[in-house]
């Protein structure tokens, strides 16, 4: 019996010790090599750059795990991608671009713009820029004086937090410029809101333009002087740049005219050591991040086929634009079929080559051969023109380091957008000279082994809008300039599928701005739907 | 469950008397203290029954019988004495002499059966909520590879959908589930120990690794007054899995079977000459392209094969005190896809001796299981649209002679430039040169310690600790012959191997308390519950190429513990009235502080209205009544959501790292975090009638139940910029299910003497389930689908079902063919758009039944079970992105259509796959299988038996699906499936 009492008493102790032992295994902590909690994050002092690193990152990376992962909910991880998205909404609305597979959901609404709150695509952009905002929120909240001075962090790496710190507000400005641009308006959060579910006030547009003025403007002299901070990394060109863009776009954001203050930063980027590579489709290859074209590229966004893994712009340019007939994928790096002839060009783009001045041009890249000009229907691959822009070969042949992601980065930002800036500043009356405006053209012209070259009688708006389709097509800027030029909506100009008819119809004023997307409107009711939507 | 019906000893009104007689007479002796003894037989067999045990009613005081069916106790006179057995019907006698000869009877009434429930045992007779008890003696029969299909069709309320795959898990749901976001899988808890529902990546499946010929009975708690004692996990019903246990006289199990599977189906495509017509027909400039052979691609990938296990246990006393069951078994099952197989050897042993005068009660569970498998990847969907005019094999093909499409460009390496490019891989090389081959090594099992105090009868305690331990190590093989290649564009073939592991450990104790006064009779439980989860997943990356992109990743979940307080209280009055009160207070390491904890009450009553209104029929035998509400909750958001409340910072991966100047940065971003999840809370609401006519010879029950569940955990959109997503876990929403559950069970024929028996089982269960509240009444849209990049096809909803069909509405001419991209303008803006989309239909079932039949003749048995699903619709993507002309070229090569695309014409896919024409009516009625089985009683001796049994699996189907199988996994899509092979089996068991 004494055993029982004994086993009795040691039972009961047991369970007792158990009892009170085991309510503090419900405090966890992540398991997982490569998890932390930001506190332990940020112990480490490489971790400052790491988490800038991040913040940059969701410009290109969908996730922390590959390509195919996203922490982007509502679209398949690769649409998600920042520039993507961007180029989506930018290209695909347009005559520039037509995207073969309608049957990936978003595209067929953005092709016809016929998009409405539900298009996955636009909340996909809407989130990641949003996103974007949220992680430059976060590194300034763990960069506060406060947590800095606790945390021990002093001598060079605190002056190296100071410059990241302004290049997260940058890339937060530039989220808000997005926002502003596609959407019109945006929550506004910043470092000082709660992370969870805060459901931010409703910025106008007008809000919108002066934050980012004034946001960039305070920045400025805490980065780096133009070209002298690490390649992919902001600097005070990046931030002019985004100053002139908004500048340019003024009227159509706030109906205000401040095309002189474009002009004086067009010109400060001008002045500041930049340079046209010498050939132009070198910007567009597997090395543009080497050589000459680093001294043109004035922001890009860093792709690689091995460690920067997504399925952003360049990868979806270099691999839609291989065409389904001739099967071409090799000559620029990728499979000799591509994605089958993904995206091919409308008429109205294609005319702009083959009747302008631009049938000899490094810029032509148009493939014509067994194709019709026009599109009479989607889904028949074989007809419209394909375009040769993009590469994931390098400038001396090599192959890019994989077959479908490819090496090439996204300029973003580049030095021959800012001439053109420059001439429609002048010629908006910004100032500046005409002749400055004029070689400015001729430059690129020059730099494409155009022989044909303008004269200051040539040089008017309907040029340069031709000028920034031949030279800047692709690269995220055309729904923008069609509005700005007043003919995106409306029937100024009716495209190939606008409107979703093979020869293209007016579309309503309203789509000059997207709606927000249903999905982010219910989680937060302070957001207001955009007129017609 | 159990089927075979008869009289009732107490309710026998001569017996009722004799018992009065029996039970007054003691009377006169009331108080004084005896030792009773006597032996325990089974009345059916005669022979001697050990382990039964035999306790004074309203008390803990008992003992168990020994090796001989002996027993003895103190006890006084006119204390009455309970003998219980599983599997035996509970018989209780007053004690009336020193010496009680009692005989149980074997399938006796179901309602007098012992069932286990959470933290104890019960009776169905006195159960107040809505469980189901199904024993070994009536489980499925055929082909039961998993234990899960044991119980098929068999319990209302239940649904079972298991794969075509050898060892293929299943679908289990327990009234439809509760949950939209969270699990929806109901809590499996073996011998005492939930296990986890996260299947082990390499295994099957959950329950692949465990042998169902392990299993004596299954309880199925279903309403929340039953299931809320398991608190947090309980909302969507509660398996309880009991296993084999020893026993005292030796006893040795044999069983073997073996059959052949066999393809039951194929998806209809055209044939070779077919596909000849149809593109000189449709488009003539492909006909360059078409090869000379005759090739059905489906046959080619499918094969027959076959499946066998065999178990051998051997049951018996260890040293003549240690009750003891070891066994063994094996089950080898090969699939009908080219390669796919699955094998399993376990070995389990069980011991549950008696110490101390039995005061302490000792039973250890140990099962060690070994899996093999070898996974065959999906080819079903290449093999519908690989061109049948091509052949298998190419005798010039540089890729291990089968046929593929290349197109050598003379730079002397094969790599990616060879070959056509995205051209479809020959589907049957692709299965024959992938190794991807996975061992799987589990074991579980658990010790239990029931303390009887002594000194204090009344009280007992229990100690339960329990283990369930997997690992998997597994590897992937592609030949450098098959055309697949790297990310670089080589064609080396590729390796890759991985490990997962995960372990969950349970301490659980508790005390019991059992006290009758006069009428009152009062059963409490208060106990303590302790479980965590661990586990980790390794792998190798892509070992031929050597880049840091394919590198090793080792991922560590972040640990769940859940600890629980429970209690339980059963009152019951003059044995009519009973009422239960049960409370759980819970805490999960997957919540901040301030929400972890959260409170789960239950109470039940039931009332025995025959006993009081008229107890002396025997045409109305049994009538009770039972009304049950209960809370309780859900926090099973799957094993990577963890710690969804922490400031968790996560670096990138190889291939996921940033770039400044030439310098690669590891990233480090912030993760989507919740400091505000909490349990979702599903309240219960059940009331049901027990009956029971002709002395029980029928019986059933009718309940009904609503089940509201709130703050469901879902994956929805938040307010973009405040979080790291857009999207992420949070509570929100109601949900709300409600259903009918009707059963009956009916001897229609009763054995007089081995003559004609049949007895047959039916239940059906209607349930409707609606979408009560979302977030701001935001649409979720889910279900994707193939044919584009991330499309989906249905939609979340408030007022509708979950996983509602999202289509647009087909426009149809005068002929009644479907006009191809005529979608109706719902709004009528003039412009047809997602606005557009209507909610049509969805994969939920109105109705669910099952069937049982078992016959008998002689020594003749004839046994078949039957499945119904009615109102449950499908998806058909196998159609809608596949049956378009336009698909005839697959960019440089042909590929083959689903013949259907014969009654739409229709040639552009992207103009069609959201019609609502691809919604069918997928109701069914299925017959899982028949078996004939024959016995030779009285072999060599007494106890000695062998029966040998014939039958079929998948018999039939009777559906006006167009598809291959109208019984599909996600929610309703229909994307091919692994087709369920039929089974044509012969087995034998004996018995010594």
């Amino acid at each position: 019996m004494i055993n029982i009492f004994k086993l009795k008493t040691l039972g009961i102790l047991g369970c007792f010790v158990l009892l009170t032992g085991c309510t503090g295994e419900l405090d966890v902590e992540p398991g997982d090599p490569n998890a932390f909690l930001a506190d332990d994050f940020y112990s480490d002092p490489s971790a400052y750059v790491e988490g800038l690193a991040g913040v940059y990152a969701n410009l290109s990376l969908t996730g922390t795990n590959g390509a195919d992962n996203s922490n982007i909910a509502g679209l398949d991880a690769g649409t998600s991608q920042y520039g993507r998205g961007l180029w989506n909404l930018q290209e695909l609305t347009t005559d520039e671009a037509l995207w073969t597979w309608e049957n990936d959901p978003g595209l067929r609404e953005l092709n016809r713009d016929t998009w409405t709150a539900d298009n996955v695509v636009l909340r996909g952009m809407f989130g990641r820029t949003m996103t974007s905002v949220a992680f430059a929120n976060e590194y300034l909240r763990q960069t506060s004086d406060e947590l800095l001075d606790g945390r021990g962090v002093s001598g060079s790496l605190r002056d190296d937090i100071i410059v990241y710190r302004a290049e997260a507000r940058f890339l937060r400005a530039l989220a808000y410029y997005h926002m502003m641009d596609l959407f019109g308006k945006a929550p506004f959060v910043t470092e000082n809101d709660a992370v969870g579910a805060y459901q931010a006030p409703q910025y106008t547009r007008a809000e919108l333009f002066s934050f980012i003025e004034s946001e960039l403007t305070a920045i400025l002299p805490q980065l780096k002087d133009p070209l002298q901070n690490e390649y992919a990394r902001a600097d005070k060109a990046a931030a002019w740049m985004l100053l002139a863009k908004i500048y340019l776009n003024a009227e159509v954001y706030i109906g205000e005219d401040h095309y002189a203050d474009c002009l004086s930063y067009c010109e400060q980027i001008i002045n500041s050591g930049y340079q046209l590579a010498p050939n132009y489709l070198n910007d567009f290859m597997a090395d543009n991040d080497q050589g000459l074209s680093r001294q043109e590229i004035i922001f890009p966004v860093v792709s690689d086929g091995i460690v920067t893994q997504n399925y952003g712009p360049t990868t979806v340019m270099i691999n839609g634009q291989i065409g389904s007939l001739e099967q071409n994928g090799e000559q620029f790096g990728v499979s000799a079929g591509g994605w089958n002839g993904a995206i091919r060009v409308t008429q109205g783009f294609s005319e702009v080559f083959v009747n302008g001045s631009y049938q000899n041009d490094d810029r032509n890249t148009l493939i014509t051969e067994n194709r019709t000009i026009n599109i009479p229907d989607v889904s028949t691959r074989d007809k419209g023109y394909i375009t040769a822009k993009w590469s994931n070969r390098t400038s001396t042949g090599e192959a890019g380091s994989a077959i479908e992601i490819v090496d090439t980065d996204f300029p973003m930002f580049r030095l021959a957008d800012v001439y053109l800036m420059y001439a429609e500043a002048h010629l908006r009356g910004g100032g500046g000279t005409l002749s400055n405006a004029v070689d400015y053209v001729n430059a690129l012209r020059e730099r494409a082994n155009n022989s044909s070259r303008i004269t200051a009688s040539d040089l008017n708006l309907n040029l340069i809008l031709n000028e920034r389709t031949v030279e800047l097509y692709w690269e995220a800027h055309r729904r923008q300039d069609l509005i700005r030029f007043g003919k995106f909506t409306g029937g100024a100009y009716n495209w190939s599928w606008k409107g979703s008819t093979a020869n293209g119809i007016a579309i309503s004023e309203y789509r000059k701005l997207f709606p927000i997307p249903s999905a982010s409107l219910a989680a937060n009711p302070n957001l207001t739907q955009n007129p017609g939507y | 469950m159990r089927f075979k019906l008869k009289k009732r000893f107490l309710l026998n009104p001569g017996k009722c008397f004799l018992s009065f007689i029996v039970f007054a007479l003691p009377v006169l002796f009331y108080g004084q203290g005896m030792t009773v003894s006597g032996t325990v037989t089974d009345a059916t067999a005669g022979t001697l029954l050990p382990g039964v045990n035999v306790i004074i009613k309203g008390t803990s005081k008992g003992t168990t019988t020994d090796f001989d069916g002996n027993y003895t106790l103190q006890a006084s006179t006119g204390d009455i004495l309970q003998f219980s057995y599983v599997g035996f019907s509970t018989l209780e006698l007053p004690v009336s002499s020193a010496t009680m000869y009692v005989a149980l009877k074997q399938d006796e009434n179901v309602l007098d059966q012992v069932v286990v429930i959470g933290y104890g045992t019960t009776t169905i007779k006195d159960a107040t909520g809505s469980l189901t008890s199904v024993t070994s003696e009536d489980f499925n029969r055929g082909n039961i590879v998993t234990p899960e299909n044991l119980l098929s069709g068999r319990v209302a309320g239940l649904t079972i959908n298991t794969g075509g795959e050898p060892g293929s898990g299943s679908t289990i749901r327990i009234r439809g589930g509760a949950s939209l976001g969270a699990s929806n899988d109901p809590l499996i808890v073996i011998n005492g120990l939930p296990i986890d529902n996260n299947t082990i990546g390499g295994s099957r499946s959950v329950l692949s690794t465990i042998n169902p010929n392990e299993i004596e009975s299954f309880t199925v708690l279903k309403d929340a007054s039953a299931t809320a004692i398991y608190g947090s996990r309980a909302s969507n019903g509660v398996i309880i899995i009991t296993t084999k246990k020893g026993g005292r006289s030796l006893q040795v199990n044999f069983d073997a079977q073996i059959g052949i599977n066999t393809l039951r189906d194929k998806v209809d495509v055209f044939s070779a000459d077919e596909l000849r017509a149809l593109v000189a027909e449709q488009r003539p400039a492909l006909l360059p392209l078409l090869g000379n052979a005759n090739t059905d691609w489906q046959d080619e990938i499918y094969r027959n094969s076959i499946t066998s296990t065999q178990n051998l246990s051997v049951s018996g006393s260890l040293f003549e005190t240690i009750p003891t069951r070891v066994s063994i078994g094996r089950t080898y099952q090969e699939g009908l896809r080219l390669t796919s197989k699955f094998e399993r050897n376990n070995g389990s042993l069980a011991m549950n001796p008696d110490f101390f005068d039995n005061h302490l009660k000792v039973s250890l569970n140990a099962n060690a299981t070994f899996a093999k498998n070898r996974f065959a990847g999906g080819e079903e969907a290449n093999a519908i649209t690989f061109d049948p005019t091509q052949p298998v094999y190419d005798v010039n093909s540089p890729f291990g002679g089968y046929f593929q499409y290349y197109n050598i460009n003379g730079d002397d390496v094969l790599d990616a430039n060879d070959l056509v490019s995205d051209a479809p891989f020959n589907p049957v090389a692709n299965l024959l040169q992938t190794e991807s081959i996975s061992n799987v090594k589990r074991f579980y099992g658990n010790l239990k310690l029931d303390y009887n105090f002594h000194f204090f009868e009344d009280l007992t305690a229990t100690i339960n600790m329990g283990y369930d331990e997997q690992s998997s190590d597994g590897y992937v093989s592609v030949s450098r012959q098959n055309p697949l290649s790297q990310s670089d564009g080589s064609i080396v073939g590729s390796e890759s191997n991985y490990n997962n592991y995960q372990r969950n450990k349970l301490f659980d104790g508790y005390l019991a308390y059992n006290k009758e006064l006069g009428k009152f009779n009062i059963d409490a439980t208060a106990g303590y519950s302790f479980q965590k989860f661990e586990s980790s997943q390794y792998v190798s990356g892509e070992l031929l190429n050597d880049q840091v992109d394919s590198e090793p990743i080792l991922t560590v979940d972040t640990n769940l513990v859940l600890l629980g307080f429970f209690a339980r209280t059963n009152f019951s009055f003059n044995d009519n009235y009973l009422l239960t009160l049960s409370y759980r207070r819970d805490g999960t390491s997957r919540f901040s502080k301030k929400n972890r904890w959260g409170n789960f009450p239950a109470a039940a009553f039931a009332w025995k209205i025959k006993e009081d209104f008229f107890p002396e029929s025997e045409d109305f035998s049994t009538l009770k009544l039972r009304l049950g509400f209960g809370i309780t909750g859900q926090q099973d958001i799957g094993r990577t959501n963890s710690d969804l409340f922490l400031q968790r910072y996560v670096r990138g991966q190889p291939a996921s790292q940033y770039q400044f100047g030439d310098q690669v940065i590891q990233i480090g971003i912030p993760q989507f975090r919740n400091e505000n999840l909490k349990w979702e809370e599903t309240s219960t609401y059940n009331a049901g009638f027990d009956y029971g006519f002709f002395n029980d010879r029928i019986t059933g029950s009718l309940e009904g139940f609503y089940k509201e569940s709130k703050d469901l955990l879902a994956n929805a959109a938040i307010s973009d910029g405040s979080n790291f997503s857009n999207a992420g876990f949070q509570n929100i929403g109601d949900f709300v299910s409600q259903g009918v559950e009707f059963s009956i069970n009916t001897d229609v024929f009763r054995p007089a003497d081995r003559g004609f028996s049949w007895n047959v089982n039916y239940n059906a269960t209607f349930i409707d389930t609606e979408i009560k509240k979302l977030a701001l009444d935001a649409d979720q849209e889910v279900g994707g689908i193939s044919g584009g990049t991330g499309n989906t096809v249905q939609i979340h909803r408030v007022g509708y079902t979950p996983y509602a069909f999202y289509v647009y509405k087909q426009v149809y001419n005068t002929e009644g063919r479907p006009i191809e991209g005529g979608y109706a303008d719902l709004n009528g803006d003039n412009i047809i758009n997602s606005s557009d989309r209507y909610i049509h239909k969805n994969g939920t079932p109105d109705v669910t039944m099952g069937f049982l039949s078992n016959m008998s003749y002689g020594d003749f048995d004839l046994s078949f079970n039957l499945r119904a699903s009615l109102g449950n619709y499908i998806y058909n993507n196998v159609n809608s992105s596949r049956a378009q002309y336009d698909l005839l070229q697959n960019n440089s090569v042909v590929a083959n259509l689903p013949v259907s695309v014969l009654n739409t014409g229709f040639n552009t896919t992207e103009d069609v796959i959201l019609s609502d024409y691809f919604i069918e009516n997928a109701s069914f009625l299925k017959m899982d299988n028949i078996t004939l089985g024959y016995t030779i009683p009285n072999l060599w001796s007494d106890s000695a038996s062998l029966r040998i049994s014939a039958g079929v699996q998948n018999v039939f189907t009777i559906t006006d699906y167009s598809g291959l199988d109208p019984e599909v996994f996600e929610n309703g899509i229909d994307n091919t499936l692994y087709p369920r092979p039929r089974t044509y089996l012969v087995g034998m068991n004996i018995r010594l």
